[in-house]
């Protein structure tokens, strides 16, 4: 469902990603950890057709992102850490608008919409400006809006936050069971603990390179340690040689 | 299936209408008082500008025989100037709408092809970069339509006329945008910047320089090639294959009721319009996406160069970044030059001017403004040559005053007024530090104050020099620009502080709200009256007949007034600024 061969991008003389293949199949729920400035951005920016791979191909349902963009983003959502939403706008008039964007007949707007909007308890906030909503509910407006078109590939950045655990917890089981119902899932996070308990595999890029792939279990037992999958993380992204840093010379500009 | 489902242009202009329509609606809840002073500046603008244009005209228009020629020469030379000033506005609202929006980036993640955003954006962009162009030259339409008794159509054709002209700086800024952010990255187009406006001051420095006409030539040439020869320098104006010709010549023909030649231009302008918005309508959207996605894939440009990447290579290797630490920063060590400022103070100046030189918008702005009036004031020395009546040399005078000052609070407004309410954003590091809110407010309006008068100061100097101006003049227009200055930042930093926004991240929405609206308005106000008023109370006289004499009471009695304006502008809400931080709960 989702297929990414020989992924390169380069900004200048940065290697931002060096060289990814991947292929996350249907249904399943692929969550991608990383530090920070790993790649793991630049990689669902060019799985969305958003950036041109300086080299390689991304390719979503069977649909180049490059040579087919419309037809790949007609099957596919994205959510970003902070997402985009018209702060003018009634969350109902922005889900009905994106609904119309992929070409959902009105009646079917309203059918996804009223299963989506109760379980997003967005029913209070449905008729009020974005603009006064919190942080979490618009996060909820998003992700309800991303999901209204059934997807058959979701891509969704740093999910978790601004939400309470609450609504965490509801995120957690609808992406859970559209990924039961065929969703392909494609989740960036620095919570471990969200890859570990929602993740079929699991993905670490570092350096722009994906260092490892396979369940939490495989993970730990590539990495050769018990417990957490934060531990493996750890060590499967530890810096060749810590160096001391000797502070003291730092003193204030003459 | 297609024609079941609207458009997804229709539906984007649809959202735009509904949200525009929501803002409307949304005055409602503003402050009347706001609204109130907005509607009353708009009003203001309308209704002095038509009586300055209509005026104008009809002066200009009584010149026997030259009238209609110099009046035909004025309105293709703001028909130009319009043109390339629309050119610059198209080029900066398209870059920022295309690449730094988020809706574009949101836009380009759904199944809308990229031919469909850019056409949205192109339309959006050529709207927000033209309205205020429009609202602006309005009131020298109706003037000019007035002067020349022109029927009731010409009013409707010419709005049509303008629409269409709009489209295709609209089209070529678009272009352009697209074309500086393939290949320049925000360094190379810093360095362009610059060295494009250096270019632009030094050929119109160089290019207008007007014939000297004595009364010999008068007498010897017609008055007419004297004329002619005195506008040279606008005849670029009239080059027939600028769009501006197209729309000045189908205005003033239809408004002669020569509707046939009217219509060729009119036509020609169609034509254009049409045939550059088919290309971009059909083909930039692929070019828009490449930039796009260059302009998201950026490191630096010249790492495009093999030299660069040894070099970058080579430093990196040989440079330790922690070693980089106790090297010192020429910046820093200005500033703490024999230790008269405290640590803290020179930290929030240092990032203060950090971050305005990295902000391409803020420098860019002071640079274009300031740049305008040097080129301007520069050329005066040309004037002072047939500027020979010390009356006009006064008005000039203190109309440059006035010229400097407005500058200065466009830039206080746009730029200082919103520091207070961005502070406030970082409170977990600036509110919070030990030096204090009311400090760093104080501190925000020294190091403006200092800043800004370097420039004005400089400029208002300049602008002496070039009159020919004695000492005493020299010294009196430099003590003023000191006190307005001062007060003018004072305005902007009190009131930011008064009327802040911390919810607001975007500086030009901070500006957009009473408080910034409140600061432009009185600055307006302060600096109209305060010209005014020294003008009026010159101690060198004012009226034609008078200037020369001294008049040491006008002058002690303009003077005391214009010093109790500027403290009860400046300082009461710098004041009352300080105790509103003071009580502030972040």
């Amino acid at each position: 469902m989702i297929e990414l061969e020989n992924l390169v991008k380069h900004f200048g003389d940065v290697h931002a990603v060096d060289g990814i293949t991947l292929t996350v199949p249907r249904g399943e729920f692929f969550c991608v950890l990383g530090p920070n400035a790993a790649g793991k951005t630049t990689t669902i920016k060019m799985m969305v057709g958003l950036i041109r791979p300086t080299s390689g191909s991304a390719r979503v349902a069977g649909f180049d992102l490059q040579s087919q963009p419309l037809e790949a983003r007609a099957r596919l959502s994205y959510v970003p850490d902070f997402p985009f939403l018209y702060d003018k706008l009634t969350p109902w008039e922005f889900i009905r608008f994106t609904g119309q964007l992929f070409r959902m007949p009105d009646d079917r707007i309203r059918t996804e919409a009223e299963e989506l909007i109760p379980r997003f308890s967005l029913e209070p906030w449905l008729h009020k400006p974005i603009e006064g909503l919190s942080h979490g509910t618009r996060q909820r407006v998003a992700i309800a809006s991303a999901l209204l078109h059934r997807p058959e590939v979701f891509v969704i950045d740093e999910p978790m936050v601004g939400l309470d655990p609450h609504h965490a917890r509801i995120v957690k089981d609808l992406l859970r069971e559209r990924s039961r119902q065929g969703m392909t899932l494609f989740l960036s996070t620095h919570q471990i603990e969200v890859a570990e308990e929602m993740a079929d595999r699991v993905g670490i890029i570092h350096h722009g390179r994906l260092m490892a792939v396979g369940t939490p279990e495989e993970l730990r037992r590539r990495a050769g340690v018990d417990g957490a999958l934060e531990q493996a993380f750890l060590t499967l992204t530890r810096p060749p040689e810590a160096k001391a840093v000797d502070l003291s010379s730092c003193g204030e500009v003459p | 299936m297609t024609g079941t489902f609207p458009s997804p242009l229709r539906l984007l202009v649809g959202t735009a209408v509904r949200s525009m329509w929501r803002r409307v609606v949304s005055l409602r809840d503003q402050s009347w008082l706001l609204l109130a002073l907005i509607t009353a500046f708009l009003s203001g603008y309308a209704v002095l500008a038509f009586a300055l244009f209509y005026g104008g005209l009809r002066f200009i228009g009584r010149f026997p025989g030259l009238g209609g020629l110099l009046v035909e020469r004025l309105l293709f030379l703001l028909f130009a100037c319009l043109f390339g000033l629309l050119l610059i506005s198209n080029l900066i609202v398209s870059y920022t709408n295309l690449f730094r929006n988020r809706e574009t980036a949101f836009l380009l993640t759904l199944p809308v092809p990229r031919q469909v955003v850019f056409q949205w954006k192109l339309a959006e962009s050529t709207v927000i970069a033209s309205w205020a162009f429009l609202f602006l030259i309005a009131p020298l339409l109706v003037a000019y339509g007035l002067v020349h008794q022109v029927a009731w159509h010409f009013y409707p054709m010419v709005l049509l006329m303008i629409g269409l002209f709009i489209g295709l700086p609209g089209i070529l800024g678009c272009w352009l945008a697209v074309q500086v952010a393939r290949f320049m990255d925000r360094r190379t187009f810093q360095v362009a910047l610059v060295l494009g406006v250096s270019l632009l001051v030094a050929v119109l420095v160089l290019r207008f320089r007007p014939t000297t006409v004595t009364e010999e030539s008068l007498e010897t040439a017609r008055v007419l090639n004297v004329i002619d020869r005195l506008l040279d320098n606008t005849r670029f104006a009239q080059f027939p294959l600028l769009p501006s010709y197209w729309l000045s010549s189908s205005v003033q023909n239809w408004g002669e009721g020569a509707v046939r030649a009217a219509l060729f231009f009119f036509s020609v302008l169609l034509s254009h319009v049409l045939f550059f918005g088919m290309i971009a309508v059909l083909w930039l959207g692929d070019a828009f996406y490449e930039a796009s996605s260059v302009v998201h894939s950026r490191g630096s440009l010249l790492a495009r160069w093999d030299w660069f990447r040894r070099r970058e290579e080579r430093r990196r290797r040989s440079s330790d970044p922690i070693a980089r630490l106790s090297r010192p920063v020429l910046l820093e060590t200005l500033l703490a030059w024999r230790g008269i400022l405290a640590p803290d103070v020179r930290a929030l100046i240092a990032k203060d001017v950090r971050v305005f030189w990295r902000d391409t918008t803020q420098w860019g702005q002071a640079f274009m403004l300031f740049g305008l009036l040097t080129v301007y004031i520069v050329n005066l020395r040309h004037f002072t040559r047939q500027l020979d009546s010390p009356f006009w040399i006064s008005l000039v005078s203190y109309l440059n005053l006035g010229a400097c000052s407005l500058n200065l609070a466009t830039l206080t407004t746009r730029f200082v007024f919103p520091q207070f309410s961005l502070e406030g954003k970082r409170v977990w590091v600036v509110g919070l530090a030990p030096i204090g809110l009311v400090s760093l407010v104080r501190l925000k309006f020294w190091l403006t104050s200092w800043t800004t008068l370097g420039v004005t100061l400089g400029l208002i100097l300049l602008s002496c020099s070039m009159l020919g101006l004695d000492a005493a003049h020299t010294l009196f227009f430099a003590a003023v620009i000191v006190v307005m200055t001062f007060t003018l930042n004072a305005i902007a930093v009190g009131l930011g502080a008064l009327y802040p926004n911390f919810r607001e991240t975007n500086p030009a929405k901070i500006v957009s709200g009473f408080g910034g609206t409140f600061c432009l308005v009185l600055s307006f106000l302060y600096i109209v009256g305060s010209v005014v008023l020294l003008a009026l109370g010159s101690p060198w006289g004012w009226r034609p007949e008078a200037v020369g004499e001294f008049r040491p009471y006008h002058a002690l009695a303009s003077g005391t007034a214009f010093l109790g304006i500027s403290l009860l502008s400046g300082a009461v809400p710098l004041r009352m600024g300080f105790r509103r931080v003071a009580a502030t709960e972040l």
